[in-house]
């Protein structure tokens, strides 16, 4: 008897103990599906707190019933016998009525929902294609031919339309404080998902579905900022890298960013310049901070910036980086077979770099973009990362041809400059 | 083993077995295979709860060390086949195997030889399975093998051959027992066991044999094209080759939703013998628990999609498959009232087997509520592959199968020891498994709607995540406590347990009135079955009030038979003859599909299946019988 009443105390306290911390849980909750701000949240809300509601009302009124019968129905002395009855066709119909009312009440809204949130996307939507990698996410701009990664920028007000493509595996495209909703992006199939962000903030994304060693590292930032914030993103992205291909031999920088005429020209026409930049007036508009319409660093919450840490024992020594040795490393060494830089390197492999000094976060959003985690990742990149396909370029007892500390802090301080 | 015959005999009534390890060999018996599936699957479950254990460990906190990305991906691969192939479907086929026979009053299944060949298909299979871990190279790729992940342009190496391979051995073995079963449910029922006046155990059991029998082709060919691929040089999900990777997907969950009908209705038939028993009251709405049943099962090959609502198929199959979906939970909740109308009005004696029925109708019903919050599409869009899902089929599975699977554990497991399991454990074990459950499944909803991904090896600090995976953990350990306690007096309760007697819960269906453990020819002489509720027939509602609930068998308790139980010779009923044949032709099978992964040798496949075919012959030419019996 005691040992019956204890393990029911022990249960009752158990449960509490359960909901008070579900309830604590959900005090603190910047991922939540709930109160996504976008319309494709909205219309997500509506139908999951319609669920909920049911659902939890079904589910009082069961355990209601069964903790009922389990204490009302207890044998004891004197019990009433029970009537050996078999079955009722009236309370049997009634409880199966009941239940298909709700599920019709259920099931309208939710056909409404689905015929609304796929419909196609309006006209006037910016237009984005996100490319699923093992695991890195692709990011084009069809519409001003801008190419990036990790990092989605993405207007407040302006309904924006994904058209979702792997180059692998299946993956799956989440921002649950933004849309709610997710969408696999699916080998040989292309998807769509369109939502209106109503709010200017720094958002978490993340692959959903299972693709791999890395699938727990392959997530994204994203940063909506009003028009004229994206307007001026877009036209720095446009421009050529900040850093100049190779300063001090001009013969052997056919492609430097000013060379190019075609950006340049977009430039002049949304950042309202009057003559074309150079590389190093661009370099000093990044620094200047707004007109790159750059996400304001200050304005990203701990939650957004990762916080993954290194591996144990991958070490580098304490080598000051210079950009210009850093760029004549990266045109001669294995980084452009990869890369894009523009009017640098072609490969198309990895993330393109272009701005890569630009971003808050390297390698699928695992890590801050910061000195030492650029150079720990071209160290080992394997390491800082399983499954990777780059491969670990540092000098060690396996590598022996590797690049030196001194090499590679020259790589990352010239990555790190291209702003 | 020769323990346990040994045990068996000393406990109650004479089997007429003989012991050693060669009688395990070569029984073709249902009880015996019964016994093996119950042993083998219980032994899977505890693989599966340590790698379990290892992935909640892993998820403590943020940025968990414990294990690699790799091994982190093979552990929760490797626990989703574990549990769902070797230890839910054969606990299931445990209790099927053991019972339907007696519970339609048959001397034994239809096709005795192909039952003991699914066991041994089974084992070799889960061994083959599981040898993945000892190269280092477990499956990797989800218990679903989801391609292109899964072929070998993204997944070299042997993970996913073991895969592959292991499941199509394993399908073999229950495409085998649904036909078994199937003739022997339909042939074999005693005079009067009208298919209407079956325990909804066997029916259950019945209506399981059509969904494995109709769904493990689908799986047989989506894993044959996979197999193909990667063995073979096909395209079947080769992306290169502009394969169409919805075709795994399809062809995958048209098996996969059956699949966890498969792993839910045994359960729910042995509840609905459990709960009448201790309620002293029949079954509410029989005929509606049998027509829902095969409502369930219908439905359950319609609703495939809503696994996929995510990729993309387009607003009106989103619709249709959304609304098939919420159809299911119509049938289902008729269930779940029906026991609760069982349950009402009558005299509850809350054994530990009745405790775990009624927690399969509690935890169940959360599991079924949340099921039906991602039957809506736009709403499942945000819960998918997210830990609300891993949280929903959890409370399915764990509250729902292994509740129920616990309690039919509790309840017939002195039919199958003679011996009663300790009741006083039976309950830790209980409290233990409903608190941890709950502790480590129910703040998965929070973490899952706070948008923790699933499948992460990892996870970063300041996410929102880290309290609920902190319980989760603590949750999970008072499980494994929990089962290690249900372990030791599964184990004890055979040899040291209180003698049970032939019906020790006052228990109403014909199993019940032979003796504990029943003897090898099962039926001295073949029942006449006249109602539903054999051992109640007859009785006023005052005499099953007051059947007791045996503690300890006396002799002289009422309805029990004092008399010597006669063996088979004395009763003159031929029994089959003991055959190692069908764990030959398990072995041949075998070691053919280990040719095939020895770097595809020829000369080890042509052995494999020389072995195969040969035992085969000796097996089809040998007679069942010394000498052929007409029923």
């Amino acid at each position: 008897m005691t040992l019956r009443s204890r393990s029911r105390r022990l249960a009752f306290a158990a449960l509490t103990a359960v909901f008070t911390a579900g309830v604590a849980a959900c005090s603190y909750n910047p991922n939540t599906i709930f109160g996504a701000h976008s319309d494709l949240g909205h219309a997500t809300d509506r139908l999951t707190y319609r669920l909920l509601y049911f659902g939890i009302g079904v589910g009082v009124f069961v355990w209601g019933l069964l903790i009922y019968a389990i204490f009302r129905f207890r044998a004891r002395p004197k019990s009433p016998v029970p009537k050996q009855i078999h079955g009722n066709t009236a309370i049997e119909i009634t409880w199966t009525l009941i239940p298909a009312a709700i599920l019709a009440i259920l099931a309208v809204p939710t056909v409404r929902t689905i015929f609304q949130t796929q419909a196609p996307a309006p006209a006037n939507s910016l237009q984005v294609e996100v490319i699923g990698h093992q695991w890195w996410w692709e990011f084009r701009y069809p519409q001003y031919n801008v190419v990036t990664a990790n990092e989605l920028y993405l207007p407040v007000g302006r309904p924006v339309n994904f058209t979702l493509k792997s180059a692998d595996v299946i993956h799956s495209f989440w921002i649950p404080q933004l849309a709610g909703a997710k969408r696999d992006v699916v080998t040989n199939h292309t998807n769509y998902l369109w939502f209106t962000p109503e709010s200017t903030f720094a958002w978490n994304g993340f692959c959903a579905e299972y693709c791999g060693d890395s699938h727990a590292n392959m997530h994204f930032k994203v940063f909506t900022q009003p028009q004229a914030e994206f307007d001026a993103w877009i036209a720095h992205q446009k421009t050529g890298p900040a850093f100049p291909a190779n300063p001090s031999d001009t013969t052997n920088a056919p492609a430097a960013p000013a060379a190019q005429p075609a950006t340049a020209t977009v430039a002049l026409t949304s950042q309202q310049l009057t003559v074309a930049p150079s590389a190093q007036q661009l370099t000093a508009a990044a620094a200047a901070g707004p007109a790159t319409g750059i996400y304001p660093a200050s304005n990203i919450p701990d939650y957004v910036i990762p916080n993954t840490p290194p591996p144990a024992g991958l070490t580098f020594s304490d080598v000051k980086g210079d950009p210009a040795r850093g760029l004549k490393l990266f045109r001669s060494g294995p980084c452009l077979a990869c890369h894009t830089i523009q009017g640098v390197s072609p490969g198309v492999i990895g993330p393109n770099l272009t701005h890569v000094g630009s971003r808050y976060t390297i390698a699928g959003a695992m890590y801050p973009n910061d000195i030492k985690h650029l150079e720990l990742w071209i160290k080992n990149a394997p390491l800082m990362k399983p499954g990777v396909i780059m491969p670990a370029f540092g000098k060690s007892p396996n590598l022996p041809g590797g690049m030196t500390d001194q090499q590679i802090a020259d790589i990352a301080a010239y990555l790190s400059s291209l702003k | 083993m020769a323990t346990t015959a040994a045990t068996l005999t000393r406990a109650g009534a004479a089997t007429g077995y003989k012991g050693g390890v060669w009688s395990w060999l070569t029984t073709v018996d249902h009880k015996r295979i019964g016994q093996l599936y119950l042993y083998t699957s219980l032994a899977f479950f505890l693989i599966g709860g340590l790698e379990a254990e290892i992935i909640r460990t892993q998820l403590y906190g943020p940025n968990g060390t414990i294990v690699s990305a790799q091994t982190y991906n093979e552990l929760f691969t490797m626990h989703g086949l574990t549990m769902i192939f070797l230890a839910i479907m054969p606990m299931t086929a445990a209790l099927w195997n053991f019972l339907v026979p007696l519970q339609i009053g048959a001397r034994d299944v239809a096709f005795p030889r192909l039952n003991a060949f699914s066991y041994w298909v089974f084992l070799l299979g889960g061994l083959f399975i599981n040898t993945g871990w000892l190269l280092h190279a477990a499956p990797n790729g989800g218990w679903f093998g989801y391609a292109p992940l899964s072929t070998r342009a993204y997944s070299p190496g042997l993970h996913m051959d073991f895969y592959v391979v292991g499941l199509q051995i394993v399908g073999l073995s229950s495409l085998a027992a649904s036909f078994n079963f199937i003739a022997t449910i339909i042939n074999m029922r005693a005079p009067g066991m009208h298919m209407m006046r079956m325990p909804v155990f066997t029916w259950a059991t019945f209506v399981n044999q059509f969904l494995m029998a109709l769904s493990f082709p689908i799986v047989t060919v989506a894993i044959t094209f996979l197999l193909f691929d990667r063995f073979f040089g096909t395209t079947f999900y080769e992306n290169a080759a502009g394969a169409d990777p919805l075709l795994w997907q399809h062809l995958f969950w048209l098996f996969g939703h059956p699949e966890v009908y498969i792993l839910i209705l045994p359960s729910f038939g042995l509840v609905s013998e459990v709960i009448p028993t201790f309620s002293r009251k029949p079954l509410f709405g029989y005929p509606v628990m049998v027509y829902s049943l095969m409502l369930i099962a219908t439905l359950g090959f319609g609703v495939w999609a809503h696994h996929m609502f995510a990729v993309g198929m387009g607003p009106i199959a989103d619709s249709v498959f959304g609304i098939t979906t919420m159809l299911i939970a119509i049938p289902t909740g008729v269930k779940i009232f029906n026991w609760l109308g069982t349950v009402w009005g009558g005299q509850l004696r809350f054994t530990t087997a009745m405790l775990f029925a009624l927690g399969l109708v509690g935890l169940f019903t959360i599991g079924g509520i949340s099921g039906v919050m991602h039957s809506s599409p736009p709403s499942d869009l945000a819960q998918t592959d997210s830990y609300f899902i891993v949280a929903h089929f959890h409370y399915v599975l764990f509250g729902g199968s292994m509740m129920g699977l616990f309690a039919g554990i509790y309840y017939y497991f002195p039919k199958i020891t003679g011996r009663l399991m300790n009741e006083a454990l039976g309950k830790v074990h209980f409290w233990g498994t409903f608190i941890g459950m709950n502790l480590t499944f129910f703040p998965m909803h929070f973490s899952g709607l706070d948008g923790m991904p699933r499948r992460i090896y990892r996870y970063e600090a300041y996410q929102g995540w880290t309290t609920a995976n902190h319980l989760s953990t603590i949750g999970a350990y008072i499980l494994g406590l929990a089962t290690l306690v249900f372990i030791y007096n599964f184990l004890r309760s055979r040899s040291a347990g209180k003698v049970s007697g032939p019906n020790p819960w006052g228990a109403p269906t014909l199993e019940w009135s032979m003796p504990s453990p029943p003897p090898d020819y099962n039926f001295a002489k073949l029942p006449h079955v006249t109602s539903r509720y054999p051992m109640w027939e007859g009785k006023s509602a005052e005499q099953i009030a007051a059947e007791p609930v045996v503690k300890r068998w006396e002799p002289g308790t009422p309805g029990a038979t004092e008399d010597p139980v006669p063996t088979a010779e004395q009763l003159g009923i031929p029994m089959p003859t003991p055959t190692i044949k069908p764990l030959i032709a398990a072995l041949g099978l075998t070691v053919a599909f280990i040719g095939l992964m020895a770097g595809k040798s020829l000369p080890i496949m042509i052995l494999g299946g020389l072995i195969f075919v040969g035992a085969l012959y000796g097996w089809l030419l040998t007679p069942v019988e010394p000498e052929v019996e007409g029923h």
